[in-house]
């Protein structure tokens, strides 16, 4: 379903992805975790072609994103994204954030729009704020929106990029929640960016590990957590548990 | 009152008016004008082709760094060696327009770039196009930002079109010349071109700050 293949990718002099090679497979669910820098957000942003790559290979549902005359508008329909910051759209209200693409960009009709908004909204739990401004909203609810509207849109693979990460300690149970509820009743195909550790270890399929633009180690959740082959992966992790 | 004479405004009345009437459309006529062009430098400015962002930038950093009469006398004393005769007015609004243009495409470009990447980054990730994510998202935000920048400019328009009556433009202040040569009795004629003027900016400055009100309750 995506396949990376030796997939550079360079911010200026600055070597970000080196000879990336992975493949993952419908229904997956993949958890990147690394050190800060280590191009973790990167790869995850080239699978919408948020980021594209400087050389390489790379297929996401059977169409080549490395081809610059693909149709990219069609292409990003199948796949959603949360980001770390929401990136929620503060002059429209919640409902009005989920039903914008689903009128736009598939045409339905603004009544069927708003069904399927209010289904999802009340998937993540807060159907009653869909009247509300995103700025009258905490920031776990304004993330639970952010999932709600890259669900409306039914996509095969939804990418997540630190979902957590810019959340007070107390929002991040509900958000996480929301997200394992995704993983382990729609078994849908996700690629999660987290740091995390209890939740990866939890919800993840495979988990990648990467440090300086690399995929080190590729390994069950199991395998990871129990026993990282890699030294890198051995010092990150203890890192993240003895602080 | 030798130096001020109350009654000269109601016995030039006629010329009075004729000025401010031709002050209103050169300023309606320049103010869409240079809005417009603004936009279009603006959307120069950011577009995602070297070309244009040269050309944008070329444009603001020529114009809006040399004095208004020097525009203004490009047209109405530059054009004719090149073969093309405009009168004061046409010329005077032309040079107004092109000047005020280079203000307008700064304020806009700022108010787009000031609206975080983020916001286009989630609109065309869920397959929105730029045209729909500039119309949808991003243009309805940096409207909020632009709009005073823009109010100011525009006050500052109406009071720049004074510039006409150095090419004799028949705007209000060149009308204002004409009274004054007649009557000598510039305390009086100037100080009611000055009304003249306020009555023109001031409740212009207020429609910005009623918009920008607006915009504000729309947002919460």
């Amino acid at each position: 379903m995506i396949q990376f293949k030796k997939v550079n990718k360079y911010f200026g002099p600055f070597h970000v992805l080196k000879n990336i090679d992975l493949q993952i497979k419908e229904g997956e669910v993949v958890v990147i975790i690394g050190p800060s820098g280590s191009g973790k957000s990167t790869l995850l942003r080239c699978i919408n072609r948020l980021e594209t790559l400087s050389d390489g290979e790379l297929v996401v549902n059977d169409v080549p994103l490395h081809d610059k005359k693909i149709n990219i508008n069609q292409f990003r329909r199948d796949i959603g994204i949360v980001f770390q910051h929401f990136n929620l759209y503060p002059h429209k209200k919640v409902i009005d954030n989920i039903i914008l693409a689903p009128m736009k960009v598939q045409h339905l009709k603004k009544e069927d729009a708003k069904k399927t908004a209010m289904y999802y909204l009340k998937r993540v739990g807060i159907e009653d704020k869909a009247y509300n401004f995103p700025s009258q909203l905490s920031g776990g609810q304004q993330q639970r929106v952010a999932i709600a509207r890259g669900l409306v849109m039914n996509p095969k693979i939804m990418l997540f990029d630190e979902p957590t990460s810019a959340l007070d300690p107390e929002m991040i149970g509900e958000v996480l929640d929301v997200i394992r509820s995704l993983a382990h009743n729609d078994g849908m195909t996700m690629v999660i960016v987290t740091h995390e550790m209890g939740f990866a270890r939890e919800v993840a399929d495979r988990i990648v590990f990467m440090d300086e633009g690399q995929i080190l180690e590729v390994a069950t959740s199991s395998e990871f957590f129990g026993s990282p082959r890699e030294e890198r992966a051995r010092t990150f992790l203890s890192r993240l548990i003895n602080h | 009152m030798g130096n001020f004479d109350v009654m000269l405004v109601f016995d030039h009345w006629d010329r009075y008016m004729a000025g401010f009437i031709n002050t209103i459309q050169i300023s309606i006529i320049a103010l869409i004008g240079s809005f417009i062009l603004g936009a279009i430098i603006a959307i120069f400015r950011i577009a995602p082709l070297k070309p244009l962002n040269w050309f944008g930038t070329a444009y603001v950093e020529v114009i809006r760094n040399i004095p208004l009469l020097i525009v203004v006398f490009f047209f109405y004393l530059g054009l004719p060696s090149l073969g093309i005769e405009l009168d004061g007015f046409v010329s005077g609004t032309l040079g107004l327009t092109v000047y005020t243009a280079s203000f307008i495409a700064e304020a806009i470009r700022a108010g787009i770039q000031a609206i975080p990447t983020g916001q286009t980054e989630a609109a065309r990730a869920t397959g929105l196009s730029y045209l729909q994510t500039m119309t949808h998202i991003i243009l309805p935000q940096a409207i909020k930002i632009v709009l005073p920048a823009i109010g100011n400019q525009f006050i500052n328009l109406v009071k720049n079109s004074s510039i006409l009556a150095v090419v004799a433009g028949m705007d209000l202040m060149y009308y204002a010349d004409l009274i004054n040569s007649d009557t000598f009795l510039p305390l009086t004629v100037y100080t009611f071109v000055a009304l003249f003027y306020l009555v023109l900016t001031v409740p212009l400055s207020y429609a910005v700050l009623y918009m920008e009100k607006c915009f504000n309750i729309a947002d919460n």
